[in-house]
């Protein structure tokens, strides 16, 4: 039983009890890497990321190396929105992360994480002026919330709140047809707490289990509206989470690890991947992305193409050995070419590493240690999203990407 | 971000209420608020009661002055967008208004004549409209606006850029950015990731 429906289950959310009553509830999985930008993105385009192009938070410029951070506008394919659009429908969605900048929808969209600048995450500007005037938040201050935990929850409480009046005046002023809202307090909550949300004998355990009751009186007002003006509620009601939780055991350090084995080789001193070597065989970007550092594809590339599947199998090889304690770390390493798919997967990573629950994938390029701990307690899981839905829906392989189509059917009758 | 008024003048039909409902959008992309004061809201609210005679149209136009300077003072855009045909007039609402932004939109009576949607100006030229301006009504043209526009010669793409690139060089509004995350915002990106323990 996931921690949705242990809070559902001991009253903490009655609202969602009632909403899993009467639902599907099924775990589901998120994209690889396990990423909010991946997998938000994923669903929203209903697309592989070998399609839609985002792969991760960063990509390495093949060129300068420089680290750059693939925004909303590398997004090509339409979005759900978008195609809801060319039916004649409108949509209302609130704090989508990785839309950012907000471009046009058929509708109102607000973007959500990393959204910066109000002004250029609400389209269309009309609604610019309501949102500052009701201090809508786009996220609580994390740099801040990280260390002060005080703060956090000041911080989640007056987030929730801005976001409930921002989609209760949408809701009154728009006509919609499809309208959707994140929450990503509990996101925060989790790498910052998750420890006081799972055990009942930490001191801020109270205040994390406090949180899911705003929650919860946050999806009843979103369900009791909504059923109030639908003829039929329970048919389209929807709830999904974009990845799983969990705690965090050990950071691992995937360029540390690609150090040790030789394949990333740094200057000394450097802080960037910008001083890679020639000699580099191999580096990661975050989370869990490896890139074969191959000839024709970046400026200082070594690794010529006869050489990439031999690379591949010894970064493979390098990670499944892995152990912490006798343990092994890495449960998976999946190769591209069996996960993406698309034009835009050649600007992807060559392999993805899928760890044990736990094992918390980083990819630093200046971290010296492969094992280490940081004051971060929660890490995302893969394989355990939640899905929430109307009608029953098989398959073991089901991942956030295949909801698009079927939020999109219910539009057909 | 500083307040300041957009002051269109301009003969009826050259292009004022047009211009400045295209230039709104463009300003609260650069994170500036606007207000505009045209047309019949001013008419009703505002000035209402109030005719066509020469001394009722220099009060419109000052009421209009008084709460676009109110606006700018206080970091909002205000555009206006009355004919406000007397000189002197606009120069004493100037001389009144932080950051005054004069803009004329020139364009002839011939081609008023030809656009003529509310065919007023064939009216006013069979001498059936008493006081109007630029046919039975003095227009005086502004000698030196900060900003002119020929709207018979310039589409309205054009005129549109004009205003905002002069804007700009005028320091009264941020450049525009086109649709990617600028490199400022990603110094914030970046703190925002390592927040939750990326990079
Ligand atoms: N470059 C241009 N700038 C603005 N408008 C233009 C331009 N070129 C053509 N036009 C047309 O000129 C007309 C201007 O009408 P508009 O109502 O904006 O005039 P106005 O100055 O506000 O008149 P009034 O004083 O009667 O309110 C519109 O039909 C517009 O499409
Ligand atoms: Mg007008």
């Amino acid at each position: 039983m996931g921690l949705l429906e242990r809070l559902a289950a001991d009253g903490v959310m009655p609202n969602i009890a009632a909403r899993i009553e009467a639902g599907h509830l099924r775990s589901m999985r998120a994209s690889l890497p396990e990423i909010s930008s991946v997998s938000w993105t994923s669903f929203m385009t209903g697309a592989n990321p070998g399609t839609h192009g985002i792969f991760g938070f960063t990509d390495l410029n093949p060129g300068t190396y420089a680290l750059e951070f693939p925004d909303f506008s590398r997004v090509e394919v339409p979005t759900l929105w978008d195609r809801l659009g060319r039916r004649g429908l409108q949509s209302i969605v609130l704090n989508q992360p990785s839309t950012y900048p907000a471009r046009t929808i058929p509708g109102v969209l607000v973007s959500g994480f990393v959204a910066i600048d109000l002004s250029r995450s609400v389209k269309p500007l009309k609604w610019l002026g309501t949102l500052r005037r009701q201090d809508y938040r786009i996220d609580v201050d994390t740099a801040r919330a990280r260390g002060d935990h005080d703060w956090l929850f000041q911080d989640l409480e007056y987030t929730l709140q801005s976001r409930a009046a921002a989609l209760g005046r949408l809701w009154q002023e728009e006509d919609w047809d499809y309208l959707q809202v994140v929450i990503t307090g509990t996101d925060r909550l989790y790498h910052y707490l998750w420890d006081a949300v799972v055990d009942p004998t930490h001191p801020r355990h109270e205040q994390a289990i406090d949180y899911h009751r705003q929650v919860d009186r946050f999806v009843g007002q979103v369900w009791s509206r909504f059923a109030d003006e639908s003829d039929d509620p329970e048919s389209h009601f929807w709830m999904l989470s974009d990845h799983g939780f969990c705690a965090i055991e050990q950071e691992v350090q995937l360029n540390a690890l690609l150090r040790e084995t030789g394949h990333l080789r740094l200057g000394s001193g450097a802080t960037e991947l910008a001083d890679i070597e020639r000699e580099t065989q191999a580096f990661a970007l975050d989370p869990s992305r490896l890139y074969v550092h191959s000839q024709g594809r970046f400026a200082r590339g070594s690794v010529s193409a006869e050489k990439r599947a031999a690379v591949k199998r010894e970064l493979a090889d390098a990670l499944h050995a892995l152990r912490y304690h006798g343990r092994p770390v890495i449960r998976d390493v999946l190769d591209a070419a069996d996960l993406y798919e698309g034009p835009c997967a050649e600007h992807g990573p060559d392999l993805v590493a899928l760890a044990h629950p736990g094992f918390d994938l980083k990819a630093s390029p200046t971290a010296s240690e492969v094992f280490s701990r940081t004051d971060l307690v929660g890490m995302h899981t893969w394989d355990d999203a939640f899905l929430l839905a109307p009608y029953p829906i098989e398959g073991e392989e089901l991942w956030i990407g295949d909801i698009a189509a079927h939020l999109e059917r219910e539009f057909e009758h | 971000m500083k307040g300041f008024t957009l002051w269109f003048t301009g003969l009826s039909g050259s292009g004022k209420s047009t211009l400045a409902q295209a230039i709104e959008p463009v300003l609260l992309e650069r994170g500036v608020m606007v207000e505009i004061l045209d047309g019949d809201e001013v008419r009703t609210n505002l000035s209402k009661g109030l005719g066509f005679s020469k001394e009722d149209r220099d009060t419109n136009v000052r009421r209009i002055g008084f709460v676009a300077n109110l606006l700018s003072r206080n970091e909002v855009v205000a555009i206006t967008a009355a004919i406000s045909p007397y000189k002197s007039v606009r120069d004493e609402i100037r001389a009144r208004t932080a950051n005054f932004v004069e803009v004329y939109t020139e364009c002839s009576i011939e081609k008023l004549t030809e656009r003529d949607p509310k065919g007023l100006y064939k009216k006013a030229l069979a001498g059936e409209i008493a006081n109007f301006t630029g046919v039975s009504d003095p227009y005086e043209a502004p000698e030196n606006a900060e900003i002119v526009v020929n709207t018979e010669q310039e589409s309205l793409e054009e005129s549109l850029d004009k205003i905002v690139r002069s804007l700009e060089l005028m320091g009264l509004i941020p450049p525009g950015e086109d649709n990617h995350t600028s490199p400022e915002e990603e110094v914030v990106i970046r703190e925002r990731l390592q927040a939750l323990g990326y990079l």
